[in-house]
């Protein structure tokens, strides 16, 4: 496996100068998305010119598209801390109930190191996949969302969406270059339904335990990619 | 079976307690919080707690976790390695993305007391140690110097695997301020810092953070000497110096090399005057007897007040052309001639110095004219006299150079022209009234006359008339009593009043060229009042007559501009001597005249030769002048 790896890359390091020429004229098409889509659109249309984009670039620019995302998963569970019923602590149910915690991933250093990268990348998109549908039920629910910051915590669930799904198609590129072991998705569906709660308490409740699994998931993939980056990037230890 | 374990303590330590229920001031422990819990590098963590009163007994702490997958409690494997009051879980224990509840339980004698639950993940909290091995050295860029810090991270995190991403953020300010300067790093481990003070002692401190975690502690401070390097800049300075003081000594002394070059060119030479016969030389040997005794006329000025009526010659010819207001124009052209005089750019040599002084010589006349208030303001008589002073003027100046004769303009350059033939004569009075009558002559003629004519004319009457006119001049003078004749020039001030004498030859000679005519008069007495009267000199057919009309020759007054006002007078004067006026059937007319009625300052009146009726009355020009071309018509005859 590190032999492929090693020999995958050396061939794309080759064909680096061609890539410089159409990478700018492609540059000046995704200035309209976010930065985030902006970087992910950029890689598309890079690899569908020309696949000899190197790797390591591609997953420094998958690793800065999660560092985002959890960014902004963390501000937005600060932001329900802020307005959270006392009781919610109580009967909050527990992290393991996340519909991705069936999903096993490692627990140290140590087993996380153990791990391949294809196993590592197809942990992240099934991470990422896996919060498609509850976005969608969490940017639905957000409208009726007893909270004051309404209407910023609405906004920031657009910001995760489209970051969410940007980084997905990023992945999936970067997958496709790995390999056939990389992409293997574990499917995680979320069986919460379509809302996240009938009375107000319970709605809080839910939406924050919601983002809370969110938010650590999201750290999984930005880690999990950010390992992969410090492997991918041999030549460029300074990257790590 | 920790649980049962810790329940029989309690209960064991209740059974105790209340059984010594005496123990008053002793209670149950405070509540224990826990304060903050710390992973270094996301493998081990740390928890802290704060105790709260012990209650008077001696209380023990214990922490007890439980993971969020399970029910098992479990206690704290290690509570020595991070100090008092704290809980080391190592690798072993500690597990990522694992929610752990956490709860410190102190207990004493009387009880124990839970504190609040905390629940954490390992991944949240994560603070690193400070960056090592910071070490900071000047560099040099271009001359200018720099600081370039290193650093690594902290030991324990792992950065290479990409467990751990950290980035680095600096600080440094200088000795004795209170400010720092921060400056984020990101994932580089070498920093560069620009713009520092030479001489100058920086602090500087390093920290770093993980992509989601809390900032470390500052590094230790390290210290750095930038080296002074004023030195090199101070020798730029004093080469500059030395190059602009050398440069500058250079154009001082090419400057004192063309500085007479540098004169005339910025400030050119006035040129002065030059006289002929002046010699410089003599007049440095200071010996000024000899300088002026070549200059002066061995007659002028005369030293004998005999002499006085030689230079008051004067006789006015006037020239009547068959068709023209000769004396109009001659006056007009005197006029313009003195006039142009001043204006006339001499292309001679600075000898033109006497023409201004010509000049400055006729207004000092014109003044006195309008002082006098005579009523000779005729213009020939004016021009008479200035001329006189031209020519006097001329007589000490001596220029030969001065022949600048524009006679193809027709007009009078007078004195140049007049001087022409000066040099034929010698210095003798003779000499100078005939030398005035030519220059007198010249200047009214001039304008009437071709060059050609006039200069031939300038000579003839000249020669012939030197004897005749002679006396009839110098009678003139001497009747004038004025102290001021002493004074040449005065004299010649004073007794221009005579407007004009005439002399019974001159008409003759002066009337060889068929286009002249002049008339004369001649003085026939001075009056108490010292005025001149003037007799007409009777001439024979010759004669021109002058028609009757107007004249103007009763002073009216003079305005304050010194000007004398002329008024048309009608009624006859007490003197009329003019020959032809007596032909005239109107007796209105005077040719010259000085009616006693008119006050005059002791100068004689001068009366030219209003032979031509005065047509209008009209105020002196500015120049003092009377105009006398618009004011006469021509006579006919």
């Amino acid at each position: 496996m590190e032999a492929k790896w090693t020999k995958r890359m050396k061939k794309r390091t080759r064909k680096r100068s061609d890539d410089q020429q159409i990478r700018s004229k492609r540059k000046a098409m995704a200035h309209r998305r976010t930065s985030g889509s902006k970087l992910l659109m950029t890689v598309l249309y890079m690899v569908a010119s020309c696949s000899a984009v190197p790797i390591s670039d591609l997953l420094d620019r998958a690793s800065q598209g999660s560092d985002k995302l959890h960014s902004l998963s963390t501000t937005l569970t600060q932001v329900l801390d802020s307005h959270f019923p006392p009781i919610g602590r109580v009967i909050t149910p527990r992290p393991s109930t996340c519909h991705t915690s069936s999903l096993h991933t490692p627990n140290d250093k140590a087993q996380a190191l153990q791990v391949s990268e294809s196993d590592l990348l197809s942990l992240a998109r099934s991470l990422l996949a896996a919060w498609v549908d509850p976005l969608v039920v969490l940017s639905a629910s957000v409208n009726t969302l007893p909270h004051p910051a309404q209407s910023s915590i609405s906004n920031k669930i657009q910001e995760l969406q489209q970051h969410s799904k940007s980084l997905g198609d990023g992945l999936d590129i970067i997958s496709g270059k790995m390999g056939p072991a990389a992409q293997a998705i574990s499917t995680l569906p979320y069986r919460g339904g379509n809302d996240i709660g009938q009375d107000k308490i319970s709605k809080l409740i839910n939406f924050h335990f919601l983002m809370s699994c969110f938010r650590r998931d999201s750290h999984k993939i930005d880690s999990f990619l950010k390992v992969l980056r410090c492997r991918a990037a041999k030549m460029q230890p300074e990257m790590c | 079976m920790m649980r049962k374990g810790v329940e029989a303590v309690l209960l064991l330590s209740l059974l105790f307690f209340t059984s010594h229920a005496k123990a008053t001031r002793f209670s149950p422990p405070g509540k224990p919080a826990l304060t903050r819990c710390r992973s270094p590098e996301k493998e081990t963590f740390t928890c802290w707690w704060e105790p709260g009163s012990d209650g008077g007994l001696p209380t023990t702490y214990a922490l007890y976790y439980r993971k969020e997958n399970s029910e098992t409690v479990y206690e704290c494997p290690d509570y020595h390695t991070a100090g008092e009051n704290s809980c080391f879980f190592n690798k072993n224990d500690t597990s990522i993305w694992v929610n752990y509840n956490i709860t410190v339980v102190a207990t004493n004698a009387l009880g124990s007391t839970f504190s609040d639950p905390v629940d954490i993940d390992v991944v949240y909290i994560v603070k690193p140690n400070p960056p090592e091995k910071v070490t900071v050295s000047v560099m040099e860029d271009k001359g200018w110097p720099f600081l370039r810090v290193s650093w690594e991270p902290p030991h324990k995190a792992d950065t290479r695997s990409g467990w751990i991403t950290l980035i680095y953020e600096l600080r440094v300010k200088l000795e004795g301020e209170d400010e720092w300067e921060m400056h984020l790093a990101g994932q580089q481990k070498m920093f560069n810092i620009f713009s520092l003070r030479s001489g100058g002692t920086y602090h500087v401190q390093v920290r770093c953070k993980p992509d989601h975690g809390f900032w470390s502690e500052w590094s230790s401070t390290s210290y750095i000497k930038v080296p002074d390097y004023f030195h090199r800049e101070k020798s730029v300075w004093i080469l500059i110096t030395v190059f602009s003081a050398f440069i500058f000594l250079i154009l001082t002394w090419l400057l004192h090399m063309n500085s007479h070059s540098l004169k005339h060119c910025i400030l050119p030479p006035v040129p002065g005057p030059k006289i002929k016969g002046f010699d410089k030389q003599l007049l440095k040997d200071g010996k000024s007897e000899d300088v002026f005794s070549a200059l002066v006329v061995s007659d002028f000025p005369p030293t004998t007040s005999s002499n006085y009526e030689d230079l008051l010659v004067e006789y006015l010819e006037v020239y009547i052309p068959e068709e023209q207001e000769l004396t109009l124009e001659e006056s007009k052209d005197l006029h313009d001639s003195c006039l142009k005089s001043e204006g006339s750019t001499s292309d001679n040599d600075s000898g033109r110095g006497s023409c201004d002084s010509h000049t400055l010589l006729m207004d000092k006349g014109e003044a006195k004219e309008g002082e006098r208030q005579t009523d000779q303001e005729e213009s020939q008589t004016e021009a008479q006299r200035q001329q006189k002073d031209w020519d006097e003027e001329e007589l000490t100046y001596t220029h030969e150079d001065m022949v600048s004769p524009d006679m193809s303009s027709g007009r009078v350059k007078t004195w140049p022209s007049v001087f022409s033939p000066l040099p034929q004569y010698t210095l003798s009075p003779l000499v100078q009234r005939s030398s005035l009558e030519m220059a007198k002559q010249h200047c009214l003629s001039d304008s009437m006359f071709p060059p050609s004519s006039t200069s031939s004319y300038l000579i003839q009457p000249g020669n012939s008339t030197k004897e005749a006119l002679g006396p009839s001049h110098w009678e003139f003078s001497l009747s004038n009593k004025q102290p001021q004749l002493l004074h040449p020039k005065t004299q010649a001030h004073s007794d221009i009043n005579i407007s004009s004498i005439g002399h019974k030859q001159t008409p003759v000679s002066l009337q060889s060229p068929a286009l002249r005519r002049t008339e004369y008069v001649e003085v026939q007495r001075v009056n108490e009042e010292d005025m001149v009267l003037l007799q007409p000199i009777v001439c024979g057919e010759g004669c021109p007559q002058m028609r009757q009309a107007e004249d103007y020759s009763k002073v009216r007054g003079v305005d304050s501009d010194n000007r004398l006002l002329l008024q048309r007078e009608v009624a006859k004067e007490e003197v009329d001597m003019c020959p032809y006026e007596d032909q005239e059937a109107d007796g209105a007319t005077e040719s010259c005249y000085t009616s006693s009625d008119i006050n005059t300052n002791q100068k004689p009146p001068a009366c030219s030769y209003t032979a031509t009726p005065v047509q209008d009355n009209r105020t002196l020009p500015a120049s003092g002048y009377v105009d006398t071309a618009t004011m006469f018509t021509l006579p006919t005859y």
